[in-house]
């Protein structure tokens, strides 16, 4: 059932590729805007850089989050798989899952390059890739939540950003945490850590939450 | 303390309501209360014996805070402002907690009233939150000369204001009543279990960049009469609150029989 | 117990502007309520205006939604 649903909405996802790419561009893009907005002296941008990429990270996802289930939502497929005997917070697991490997891979696939702009040393490169590898999975359960709790509402996208960015907090943290930690020639081992802590809790959590909020918003 | 008690009548009520099984009619029964056409006159009846002791407590708080109280040796007069920033901050937390239990049981419980509580408890906490944020900046101009200091308090003050705010708009943006009620629900719970995480991650953040920042100032030695004007500060607030969420109430009852009539006489 | 000195040692801007802030917020809220109830009185009258006949509501079906 869960290979299944991954399957499903990555075929879905594929047959609308752009959408895919679009999460990508709109990360690039609002990483670009901030040398503009500060100015192009290199020691400035480096040191700025962990927030600047980890905080685009956030807006790029969080603009993503309103597909998790919506388009399921609009044709009615939502309902039907509430309906199935399989248990909810599987179909949940399964579509947050997807919606990482969709939304979120290519993010991080891509920070490494957008590191480069910021005149990062390979080391903290592999660290900034490493830390949204961590980080974007708690990014997508606990989004899934917001996205859950405002399917069908108007004004959706502004309301996930006010209702799930307070959450993120804590993942920003630690995942900026480490790789300025990496900048500074720290060690970004108790930042890693962490961050992989807040991946295993939401993974445990959120899917129920998610759940339970898909049942709230579909009566 | 007047918060121990309250806090104490909500428990005992609840495990009655758990264990109550069949509605006796010897006895006097409670669970009538549960329905919001019931609770409305009792909830009239006590706002007085709330909201008239929370004036006066103000008004000897204030007394005590300012006319007995001694001047601060290190912050001189400034620092009077705590008298109502921690009572507001914890008013803040606390009502954010209560929130969440209430929002929680009507859930749980599918008990309307319980969920209209935690809808008119989001707004006074907000409010508070929203005072602590203030008379915060205002105090950190005179003692750090910055209004706003990223320690760990005040940003977590600040990411528990975007949670109210998530709270209240999302109830906002709902029309069904129920449906808003639990996922405010949801929303409270998931909020209220990452507090401690957020709190913690916070200050782990301040720490480390504390040297680029400024040594934050130890609060000042709380001495008899200043802690004294703290407390009867902190009841005030406390009754106030009770006094004006028992009132908002009151209108929330009366908003949603008012639209459950309407849509009745239409049919639907 | 003593006199307040009002400028408060030259920080009475930060602490008058502390408290004038709180009693505002507080003032807010109490009046909003007020508008509140003035609505609901306001929209309770014109229902009752627009009944033609006086029909017993039913006070535990109309308050009760599906759930």
């Amino acid at each position: 059932m869960l290979r299944w649903i991954v399957w499903r909405d990555l075929m879905l996802a594929w047959r609308r590729r752009a959408d895919m790419l679009s999460t990508v561009f709109v990360f690039v893009i609002v990483v670009s805007l901030f040398p503009f907005g500060i100015g192009p002296e290199t020691q400035l941008l480096r040191t700025i850089a962990p927030g600047v990429v980890w905080v685009a990270a956030l807006l790029a996802s969080m603009l993503s989050l309103g597909r998790l289930f919506a388009n399921d939502y609009q044709d009615g497929t939502l309902e039907q798989l509430l309906l199935t005997p399989q248990p909810l917070f599987l179909v949940v697991l399964g579509k947050t899952l997807a919606h990482w490997i969709i939304a979120e891979v290519p993010l991080v696939l891509i920070a490494p390059l957008v590191g480069v702009q910021f005149d990062l040393n390979k080391e903290t490169l592999w660290i900034l890739f490493a830390s949204l590898l961590l980080g974007t999975p708690v990014l997508s359960l606990i989004g899934s939540v917001g996205a859950a709790l405002t399917l069908g509402l108007r004004g959706g996208g502004v309301l996930i950003s006010i209702l799930v960015l307070p959450l993120y907090v804590p993942a920003l943290i630690f995942g900026a945490g480490a790789v300025e930690a990496s900048i500074l020639g720290m060690s970004p081992a108790a930042n890693l850590y962490l961050l992989g802590a807040f991946a295993i809790v939401s993974l445990l959590f959120s899917p129920f939450a998610t759940a339970a909020a898909l049942r709230i918003s579909l009566e | 303390m007047l918060c121990t008690w309250y806090f104490v009548l909500g428990i005992s009520t609840l495990i009655q309501r758990t264990k109550y099984q069949a509605l006796s009619t010897n006895k006097m029964n409670l669970y009538k209360y549960a329905s919001p056409a019931m609770f409305y006159p009792l909830a009239g009846k006590m706002i007085p014996w709330f909201a008239i002791p929370a004036a006066l407590l103000f008004a000897t708080g204030l007394f005590v805070g300012f006319f007995i109280a001694p001047t601060d040796f290190q912050q001189g007069d400034a620092y009077r402002i705590i008298f109502i920033h921690v009572p507001a901050a914890w008013m803040g937390m606390l009502l954010y907690v209560l929130m969440a239990i209430y929002a929680g049981i009507g859930w749980a419980f599918n008990a309307r009233l319980s969920s209209m509580m935690a809808s008119s408890l989001a707004v006074t906490g907000a409010m508070f939150t929203a005072i602590s944020l203030v008379t915060g900046a205002f105090w950190g101009k005179p003692t750090w000369g910055i209004w706003w200091v990223w320690d760990a308090r005040m940003t977590s003050t600040l990411i528990l204001m975007f949670l109210y705010i998530g709270f209240i708009s999302l109830q906002a943006a709902i029309e069904d009543p129920r449906r808003a009620d639990r996922a405010g629900a949801v929303l409270a719970l998931v909020g209220v279990i990452n507090i401690p995480i957020i709190y913690f991650s916070v200050q782990w953040w301040q720490t480390l960049h504390q040297g680029a920042t400024i040594r934050i100032l130890q609060k000042p030695t709380i001495r008899g009469s200043m802690l004294a004007a703290l407390l009867i500060m902190l009841a005030a607030c406390w009754l106030y609150s009770v006094a004006v969420v028992l009132i908002r109430l009151r209108c929330i009852i009366l908003e949603r029989e008012q639209n459950a009539a309407r849509f009745a006489e239409v049919g639907v | 117990m003593h006199w307040p000195d009002l400028s408060m040692g030259g920080y009475g801007f930060y602490v008058w502007g502390a408290y004038l802030f709180s009693l505002v917020a507080i003032v807010w809220e109490l009046v909003s309520l007020k508008q509140r109830k003035k609505t609901l009185a306001q929209r309770q009258s014109s229902q009752q205006s627009m009944k033609p006949v006086a029909t017993p509501v039913l006070r535990g079906s109309v308050n009760e939604t599906t759930s």
